[in-house]
């Protein structure tokens, strides 16, 4: 499978890029390579004709389509904000630019601490460079092009084309230099601010109703943040690696992990809505509660993973189940009265119990599962507080989220929770107990035969059908639960895969060695399982976020919504909904094709397919 | 896989110590299975009382009655754009999607096979273009890329009774694409059954013509010999179909006997069924325990597993008796309209042409509706086709491409060196090679695309979804709906895995 997955590595310009990218591959002479490449034989000279025709037949429909005299480009530009975050109140906007920070500092890190520093050849910056111009220069030339862009598109291709030519001429054995990662980074960096500061793409806001629509630079509360922004992307980044040798690196590493597993839920929950937390309380009720957990939890989990602790370790965590069950129990005939985390934490705390001789053993293994567990605690109790507590936030318009940015929120929830339930359906279909391998079974083909917008239309029109009076459920709840179910189906089909190139030696060593069934699991199957379906994940994932798109149709106000409807419909850009859909298609195939790239270089990186 | 081994015992004397009941992991396992079913069951039970509870208490009972009231509602398009019942509208609507989807799965096979080949190819530019298709139409949703060709096809300009390319053949407008149609008359059916008896002659001809070639040698005349016998039966055929007619009766006759079958009958045969396939599966699992030296001890576990065959055969016939009699009534009925159908397809009257055809008509500034007209393809269509086909190639032109790359490069050496040339080489090794790697993930990408024409709703288009949603905000049979839904798109589903298990098993490689 190595060799389908080669020289996908095209760029998108047309122009530039020899099919043969092996790095040892000397410059050629244009005139053999194009006598090589093109013309080779009749068939393939007429075969190039054909292409060149349809390849300029496209460009120029697609650049009348781009230029088209009825768009009015600035529909997108007026309406940036309302396209990414919706009705978020301009002046709480602040929050927004520290999430995004925030994100973006832990990419910088990410990409320090993970050694994570892709290089390209002068020879490929070259080819590319000058791909680019050229077809910048077609643009240019095209009648399609409306005169003012011309010009640009001109200027544009000719530097573009004379920096790569100039770069390819200029360097001794491009193929054999590297521009390296920080240089990458710090010129896309500056790229951004002078294109911010330099380049006059006009003055465009939409506030308070009216459309201030002038010429000239681009408003101070885009290009300060954006500044600030890639400040913050290429500060970090040389801060980590001037810190890194100080620094005991794998802590960092899971740190960052962990940050990326669960940053995103702290940066929408307290960042984004921030809740008014009754200090009072939190000091009086809420941490003790949480500090009481985690030390007598702790304790007795650290006492439960004592190796051949026996019988007795067993009854005490079905005693605790039963009082965990109990406390739920009480409150459906109402008993007695408890905080809600209480009983979610007694559930918990039953669970980890439960599962404590599995991670039995040294005093290192334990202290770590101790460490979990209080991690857990402290992750539950804050996010189910700060969910409780009303937000700072006055947002006028009934949605709280919108645009991009729900896109983005339901892509991240769906993957996080249908994650571990397809690993759990997954393992429940690849299961002897026929009970559970037939349920894991009918609900994997069942979801995976009918069509995501059934699901979402069936959460978003009859949930509320389902639940108790009095109960309701958000749109947005709905929509992220039907999702996320939809999800776990195809993760379950996708771990499946994994598990089953688990070779039989494996399950027969963990044997001899005494593992428990569930250790066997955990600690040999899953780990060997899930390395081998990462690239179909992250398959699944990328379409999971194209997907995201889907809620559009059952109401929410995505940014699909935005574009076709919202800024189509205000009086100033009537109709306007093909720049809109055209921003909206640009926007997803950068994100999608980024992460499909970062998979491929992540696949070659595992080794996959090649072991 | 990942499986809980349960340490079976050999010895007799191990047999007897039993570790305690709660310590038992046969015991054990079963448990927390029957526990774990009886939380599902139960959740789902729960959950579903409560929703008739809350239909009932917004004077909503569901059921299935309300398909054979009054819809009122216009669709879009489809085979019956003024239904005269719900269920005749949701029916417009699922035939609505299975045309979108055949259309929509022949056009991005060609579309996929002829990028994935460009891809592939030593012209630099041919594999660029190829490249750019792939990696731009596949990394953007295809939601968007439908609304973004409704928007684009939406604007092209106003549909006139003189509008082009080719006036009063080929009609390109805003309000779709219309051409003109070949269409299936009523003679089509007689002509189909008598061509059905010329392909097994031809079968038997080229049988015997193919036995001759492996007992003379030389080589077989059988290619030509179907062509001829065929394409002769064909012409012929046209001209004197009608003396099938006859076959109406003894089709109406199936039907009128089939529709005879009372209803406790009927139950009854289910019911065998079900019993028989309970008994016959426990003595299966029970030969299969069989050993020389007798009948193997059970387990526990093989215990349960006969129980719950028999529990399951059980539930079957109290589903048929008590719960669901309909069930019964429903395949006699829909048992005896199928030989109807049929049956009405031959008889007195149907000897016209298999074949007709027609040009495409503009009235008033829209296209006719279905009716004896030319072909058409609404704006709607056309937008949520070229958004499916094109998405759905980029996909299948990498699947094409890798299946030809995983082919050994040793298959195409092997064949030249066993002095094939280089197309016989590319159609007897490398393709049939490639089709095998190819085919579960093509199949794969039907699913896709018959499940997304479920997109249709985003543009409009009446078909089942939309369809379905139009109803039930009418009359708030959400339940019913869905369950249509499902069972439509599971039929769908279940049937395109069935072609394409079928095909791969055929083409499977026979191991050891």
């Amino acid at each position: 499978m190595a060799a389908i997955q080669d020289d996908l590595s095209m760029n998108l310009e047309a122009g530039g890029v020899a099919p043969d990218v092996r790095p040892d591959t000397p410059v050629k002479d244009p005139v053999q390579w194009m006598k090589e490449n093109l013309f080779s034989s009749v068939g393939n000279a007429l075969l190039t004709g054909v292409f060149v025709a349809v390849l300029g037949g496209l460009l120029w429909w697609f650049v009348g389509l781009v230029f088209k005299d009825s768009n009015d480009w600035d529909a997108v530009a007026t309406n940036i904000r309302l396209l990414f975050s919706f009705n978020y109140p301009a002046e709480q906007y602040i929050r927004v630019w520290f999430s995004l920070g925030m994100l973006l500092g832990a990419v910088s890190l990410t990409a320090a601490f993970f050694d994570i520093n892709p290089s390209m050849s002068v020879r490929k910056l070259g080819i590319n460079a000058s791909g680019l111009g050229a077809t910048s220069l077609i643009v240019g030339v095209l009648p399609a092009t409306p005169s003012g862009a011309r010009i640009v598109f001109l200027i544009i291709g000719a530097l573009f084309l004379a920096a790569g030519v100039g770069t390819l001429q200029a360097v001794d054995e491009p193929h054999k230099k590297f521009v390296s990662f920080p240089t990458m980074l710090l010129t896309f960096g500056l790229s951004v601010v002078a294109f911010a500061w330099l380049v006059p793409i006009g003055r465009n806001e939409f506030a308070n109703g009216a459309v201030i629509d002038e010429g000239g630079f681009a408003n101070p509360s885009t290009k300060i943040p954006w500044t600030i922004m890639m400040a913050i992307l290429v500060g970090v980044y040389f801060l980590a690696r001037a810190v890194k040798p100080m620094l005991p690196v794998k802590p960092v590493q899971t740190f960052l992990i962990t940050f990326w597993v669960a940053g995103p839920a702290f940066l929408i929950f307290l960042v984004l809505r921030d809740p008014t937390f009754d200090y009072d309380r939190v000091l009086k009720v809420d941490i003790p509660w949480a500090i009481g957990f985690a030390v007598v939890g702790g304790a007795i989990l650290y006492w439960l993973t004592k190796p051949m602790l026996g019988e007795i370790g067993r009854l005490v965590a079905v005693a605790l189940l039963g009082v965990a069950v109990l406390n739920w129990v009480a409150a459906f005939f109402g008993w007695w009265s408890m905080l809600q985390k209480t009983r979610v934490s007694f559930l918990v705390l039953a669970l980890f119990a439960l599962a404590a001789p599995t991670f039995a053993g040294e005093k290192s293994a334990r202290v770590r599962y101790v460490g979990a567990w209080v991690a857990v605690v402290a992750l539950g109790h804050w996010l189910i507080t700060g969910i409780n507590t009303t937000s700072t936030l006055d947002i006028a318009a009934p949605p709280f989220l919108g645009g991009f940015t729900i896109s983005l929120v339901i892509f991240y929830y769906v993957m996080l929770v249908s994650f571990p339930l397809g690993a759990i359906m997954a393992l429940a279909r690849t299961s002897t107990l026929p009970i559970f391998r037939v349920m894991a079974t009918v609900y994997i083909e069942f979801i995976r035969g009918i069509p995501l917008i059934t699901v979402l239309f069936f959460f978003s029109s009859m949930v509320s059908l389902f639940l108790p009076n009095g109960m309701d459920l958000s749109e947005l709840a709905a929509i992220f639960i039907g999702y996320t179910l939809f999800s776990a189906a195809y993760v379950a089909e996708n771990i499946r895969g994994g598990l089953q190139s688990v070779r039989r030696g494996q399950f027969e060593a963990s044997d001899a060695l005494g593992l428990t069934t569930s250790q066997r699991t955990i600690f040999v199957v899953l780990p060997q399982a899930l390395r081998v379906s990462i690239p179909n994940l992250v398959g699944q994932a990328i379409a999971t976020f194209k997907e995201t798109s889907l809620i559009f149709i059952v109401g929410a106000f995505d940014f699909l919504r935005v574009a076709n409807v919202s800024i189509a419909s205000q009086p100033d850009y009537l109709g306007q909904n093909l720049v809109g859909l055209l921003f909206v298609s640009a926007v997803y195939w950068v994100f999608a094709y980024s992460m499909s790239r970062a998979s491929r270089s992540l696949e070659t990186k595992l080794g996959v397919g090649s072991r | 896989m990942a499986t809980a081994q349960v340490p079976q015992s050999s010895s007799a004397h191990a047999a007897q110590q039993r570790p305690p009941l709660w310590r038992d992991a046969g015991v054990l396992k079963w448990f927390a299975q029957i526990v774990a079913l009886v939380l599902v069951v139960g959740t789902l039970w729960f959950l579903s009382t409560e929703a008739v509870d809350n239909l009932e208490a917004g004077g909503i009972s569901p059921g299935t009655e309300w398909l054979n009231g009054p819809a009122n509602i216009q669709l879009s398009e489809g085979i019956d754009t003024v239904p005269n019942s719900a269920g005749r509208a949701l029916w417009s609507g699922m035939v609505t999607n299975l045309r979108l989807a055949v259309i929509g799965i022949i056009l991005s096979t060609i579309l996929g096979l002829a990028v994935g080949l460009a891809r592939l190819s030593n012209n630099w530019l041919a594999n660029k273009a190829a490249s750019i298709f792939i990696e731009t139409l596949r990394n953007i949703p295809v939601l968007v890329q439908i609304l973004l060709w409704l928007t684009i096809l939406t604007s092209i300009g106003a549909l006139t009774p003189d509008r082009g390319p080719i006036s009063g053949w080929l009609i390109i407008s805003q309000k779709g694409v219309s051409g003109p149609r070949i269409f299936l008359a009523d003679g089509f059916y007689q002509w189909a059954v008598l061509m059905g008896l010329a392909g097994v002659v031809t079968y038997f001809v080229r049988k015997s013509l193919n036995a001759k070639r492996d007992r003379e040698g030389g080589t077989s005349q059988a290619g030509k010999a179907t062509v001829a016998i065929m394409g002769v039966s064909a012409v012929v055929f046209w001209f004197i179909n009608p003396i099938v007619g006859f076959l109406g009766t003894p089709l109406q006759a199936i039907s009128d006997g089939w529709g005879g079958i009372p209803q406790p009958v009927m139950q009854a045969i289910l019911s065998a069924l079900a019993a028989g396939a309970a008994v016959n599966w426990i003595r299966r699992f029970l030969n299969s325990r069989r050993t020389p030296a007798g009948l193997a001890k059970l387990t526990d576990d093989d215990y349960f597993r006969m129980i719950f065959a028999g529990i399951a055969a059980l539930l079957a016939v109290i589903v048929l008796w008590r719960w669901w009699p309909g069930l019964s009534s429903w395949i006699i009925n829909s048992g005896s309209d199928f030989w109807q159908v049929a049956a009405d397809k031959f008889g007195d009257g149907r000897g016209a042409r298999p074949l007709d055809g027609m040009k495409p008509t503009v009235s008033e500034g829209r296209f006719a509706n279905y009716g004896p007209t030319g072909w058409t393809l609404t704006v709607f269509a056309a937008a949520l086709l070229f958004g499916l086909v094109f998405y759905t190639a980029s996909f299948i032109a990498e699947i094409i491409r890798g299946g030809i790359l995983a082919v050994a490069k040793g298959q195409t050496e092997a064949a030249a060196a066993l002095g094939l040339s280089r197309s016989q080489a590319l159609r007897k090794v490398i393709l049939p090679q490639a089709f095998r790697i190819v085919m579960p993930p093509l199949g794969n990408q039907y699913l896709n695309i018959t499940k997304n024409t479920s997109l249709a709703i985003a543009v409009g288009l009446s078909d089942v979804v939309q369809v379905g949603q139009s109803l039930a905000n009418k009359n708030n049979q959400f339940l019913t709906v869905f369950a249509i839904w499902m069972l439509f798109y599971l039929a769908c589903s279940l049937t395109i895995s069935l072609i394409v298990n079928t095909i791969n098993a055929r083409l499977a490689i026979v191991e050891r």
